[in-house]
């Protein structure tokens, strides 16, 4: 019988362990200038979670998370808090923010106190701790995040790693409930990106609730137990890290991850303007940082298969290329999908187009499609690789 | 200094070779002539190429004269005399340029008629028994400046106080000496008042603005105004009540006989010395200190509550504010002064003083709301920002975060407009206050002497100015929170070691 109560209570331990924090529904933000970065937006965080918010600059990221602390004021929907419906009038939203850590991407230390009394002073007006209850929890805290020699510095004479460890330390010394995190490590040089990544995750083993919204993908990884992929004002793509990093199943997700740009021509008549595309896909090169000399192959290829075969057989070709650049895994793609005569690539007559692909650099699949959504019927695909693995 | 005067002589004695003998011979010339008497409208037809220049005092007209900026200057005879005592360098043209009848202005109020009636009727005895004649002798025709007094007691007040606008600095019509009113109108309308029951309140306000001050009603009379067509028109004026000359007055061949540290010792003494003079520059820096200190007290709280009214951008609030900000910092002091002093207290008996005080708080709350708003502005909002995300309330927010860092960016700017502030009340002579630009005004009316005054004045603005930015550094050094010690950051703190 005792086991039962044991066990009937370490469920319920569980459950409220578990339980729902915040709850968004159906959040939309329009601004005045008819941009809409957020249209409708429904997640619920529980307790505990650790969520990172990833995605495209531009997609509402950071407009969320403020209007979870209602920083920017949403246009329409509900945020519940502990039962509580924060976007309503008469809501006191100066007591739920004392509850709700915030990390700035610019830090936003007070500029007019030391790094103790950025740390103390709102404990002290907040929380009504007494002086030497807020220092003490201020040292401990500054020496949780390295920093307990810098008690007396103001914040410009601190570097900007340092200056966000301490807006860290200000938020915990306020023991919230939840930690939104704006994108913490934009506005920092990649040599101290580390200290203040190092921790964050820290305190991710304490079991805090925390949301962030990050570019770093690794650390995303490393560190949370969902993910939120963003795109255009929706939540987009949801899953654990392994979900959404290794086997994302949407399109736009998918290219995000792999860090994917993509070009893309129709070729629809044979008097295709080929100098301009070439002109465009230089200056995408460029701008990627892809190497001349591959680029070259690809047009090589490109002009063969495409304008010297395909578009040679019919007054009307139809023909769709798209070329694809993953940063990752450092490979250029060439899809080409086209309608009418089958060609089989190795055919081609071109000798330079024949060396070409014979480079062990050089990768090459053709196949019939099924069911495209686009309605082709075949398919070439090229790869093109800088390094022989 | 020696060099300069050395230059001076040289150029009187330069001048003085071309000396006039004709009215005519000025044709095309520069002539000096007081704001507002319109003594220029009696040579005008004979002149018609003359430029004629416009100088409030008349005894700037003197060193206009001598330092060429002007070739001859238009005057009435009886300050001539006055003139001819200090320079005898001095001497007029044979013929006269014509003559004025000066009469009083009687202000627009509800005492006019009765006034009028009483004040013609004054001039029409006094003339009868030989009085007018008699005074004019005694202040005019026979004037010395050092013995001629003036009694200004032994009014019953049973019909009420009269304010009388008189120039202050016109001998001897009307000037101070021994710190107190004195000259041919003071005791004109004296006499007047003692007989029909008045007691006379002076102010002493410069000539062109005697005729707006007694037209909006400020002033009961207004003395020695000229008559001409315009006037008559708009003004209610009494009969004449004396007539006199008006000369032109070039250079001539005496030269000035001292040496130049007697000058200067003498001129130190007529300055300061005689009289009590000093006195009157004691009060006259009393008046400003005052009217400064007061104006950026309440024009620093006036402008305070103004943007904190503001702050959320109530469109009402804002828009008012915007309003009355572009329409005093558009406007010349002066004319902002002028307009409160005789339209918007017009009917009210504020003195000028305090008019002054409502006006440059006015102006001062104007560049307090400015500094504030540059002064948060150069505050990042990620400021604001983050005292909110923590839990601040809007009021924590702007006095612990965002005020003591807005007050860091606009203090250097306060400490200028606190100085612009000193140096601007040097206009209030305009509304009958008697600051420190005004009693070096008045003095240097008496005295002929520019150095002393001039430089004196000069000094003690500085002085107050330097005193008052000393100040307003103290309290940037106090309330810079860079500036604590560590002792004081942590105080009552336990510290770590």
């Amino acid at each position: 019988m005792p086991c039962r109560v044991l066990l009937f209570l370490s469920i319920l331990l569980a459950s409220a362990m578990w339980s729902e924090m915040i709850e968004i529904k159906h959040l939309r933000k329009e601004f005045d200038d008819d941009t809409i970065p957020l249209k409708d937006i429904n997640v619920t965080i529980n307790k505990g979670d650790i969520i990172s918010i990833i995605g495209p600059s531009g997609t509402g990221k950071s407009t969320l998370l403020r209007c979870i602390n209602m920083l920017t004021e949403p246009t329409s929907g509900s945020i519940i808090v502990d039962g509580q419906d924060i976007t309503e009038r008469g809501c006191n939203l100066n007591e739920v923010r004392k509850h709700m850590g915030m990390v700035f991407q610019s830090f936003n230390l007070f500029g007019h106190l030391t790094v103790i009394e950025n740390i103390m002073n709102p404990q002290i007006t907040l929380l009504k701790r007494s002086r030497q209850e807020a220092y003490d929890k201020a040292m401990y805290l500054l020496q949780s995040v390295g920093l307990a020699s810098k008690v007396f510095n103001y914040p410009d004479e601190l570097s900007g790693g340092q200056q966000q460890r301490i807006a860290i330390a200000r938020t915990l010394a306020m023991d919230p409930d939840i930690i939104l995190f704006d994108e913490p490590t934009s506005a920092l040089d990649p040599s101290m990106i580390g200290e203040v990544q190092s921790v964050i995750k820290l305190l991710a083993k304490t079991g805090r609730t925390m949301m962030i919204v990050t570019h770093e993908m690794d650390f995303a990884r490393k560190i949370s137990n969902r993910i939120l992929f963003m795109y255009d004002g929706e939540v987009y793509e949801e899953g654990t890290p392994k979900e959404i990093f290794e086997h994302p199943k949407k399109e736009m997700t998918r290219k995000f991850i792999q860090r994917l740009s993509s070009l893309t021509y129709r070729i629809d008549s044979t008097d295709f303007d080929i100098e301009a595309m070439n002109e465009e896909l230089h200056s995408y090169g460029e701008k990627l940082l892809i190497e001349a000399e591959r680029l070259s192959k690809l047009l090589l290829a490109l002009e063969e298969i495409c304008i010297n075969n395909i578009a040679s057989y019919s007054d009307t070709p139809d023909i769709l290329v798209k070329i694809e650049y993953s940063e990752k895994s450092d490979i250029l793609t060439m899809t080409i999908k086209y309608n009418g005569e089958y060609l089989d690539v190795n055919s081609c007559e071109s000798k330079l187009f024949k060396l070409l692909l014979q480079e062990p650099t050089t990768g090459l699949s053709q196949k019939e499609l099924v069911d495209d959504e686009l309605g082709y019927h075949h398919q070439i695909v090229m790869t093109f690789k800088w390094i022989e693995e | 200094m020696k060099k300069f005067i050395v230059v001076l002589l040289m150029l009187m004695c330069i001048t003085s070779l071309f000396a006039y003998s004709s009215i005519d011979e000025l044709d095309g010339k520069n002539i000096g002539v007081q704001t507002a008497v319109l003594y220029e409208e009696l040579i005008m037809d004979r002149l018609p190429k003359a430029t004629f220049q416009y100088y409030t005092m008349p005894n700037d007209m003197i060193l206009a004269l001598t330092s060429g900026k002007v070739d001859a200057y238009l005057i009435e005879q009886v300050s001539f005399g006055v003139q001819k005592k200090n320079h005898p360098e001095l001497t007029t043209l044979s013929e006269p340029a014509g003559y004025i009848n000066a009469t009083c202005i009687i202000g627009n109020n509800e005492k006019k008629d009765r006034l009028l009636s009483e004040i013609n009727a004054f001039i029409a005895k006094s003339r009868a028994n030989g009085m007018l004649d008699e005074i004019y002798d005694y202040w005019i025709a026979d004037f010395d400046p050092d013995t001629d007094t003036c009694d200004v007691t032994g009014f019953t007040g049973e019909n009420g106080q009269i304010s009388v606008a008189v120039e202050g600095g016109y001998e001897p019509f009307s000037f101070i000496s021994h710190g107190t009113i004195s000259g041919f109108d003071v005791d004109f309308i004296c006499r007047f008042c003692r007989e029909y029951g008045y007691e006379p309140v002076f102010y002493e306000v410069p000539f062109e603005a005697i005729a707006p001050g007694v037209e909006t009603g400020k002033y009961d009379v207004g003395m020695n105004i000229v008559v001409s067509a315009e006037r008559n028109e708009t003004g209610t004026l009494t009969d004449v009540y004396y007539k006199t000359p008006i000369e032109l007055v070039v250079l001539g061949e005496d030269k000035a006989e001292l040496g130049f540290f007697e000058k200067l010792q003498q001129s130190f003494y007529k300055t300061f010395i005689k009289e009590n003079r000093w006195k009157l520059f004691v009060q006259g820096a009393g008046e400003t200190i005052l009217i400064t200190f007061v104006s950026i007290i309440a024009g620093s709280a006036i402008g305070f509550g103004v943007y904190m009214l503001c702050r959320h951008g109530n469109k009402v609030a804002n828009g008012l504010t915007n309003f009355i900000l572009w329409l005093i910092h558009g406007m010349p002091t002066v004319l902002l002064l002028m307009i409160l002093y005789y339209i918007v207290f017009g009917s009210s008996r504020l003195s000028g003083t305090w008019v002054s005080v409502v006006g440059f708080s006015l102006m001062f709350a104007c560049s307090m709301i400015d500094m504030l708003r540059v002064g948060y502005n150069a505050i990042g909002k990620g400021q604001l920002e983050a005292s909110t995300a923590l839990g601040y309330s809007d009021y924590q927010s702007f006095f612990k975060i965002l005020l003591p860092q807005a007050a860091h960016h606009f203090l250097p700017i306060y400490k200028n407009e606190v100085v612009t502030l000193i140096k601007e009340t040097s206009v209030v002579g305009y509304i009958a206050v008697l600051d420190l630009t005004k009693i070096s005004d008045l003095v240097r009316s008496r005295t002929y002497e520019a150095f002393f005054p001039l430089i004196l004045t000069a000094i003690m603005y500085f002085v107050i100015a330097t005193i008052m930015t000393k100040f307003v550094d103290w309290v940037e050094k106090k309330i810079d929170p860079k500036r604590r010690s560590h002792e004081k950051i942590l105080n009552g703190i336990k510290e770590w070691d």
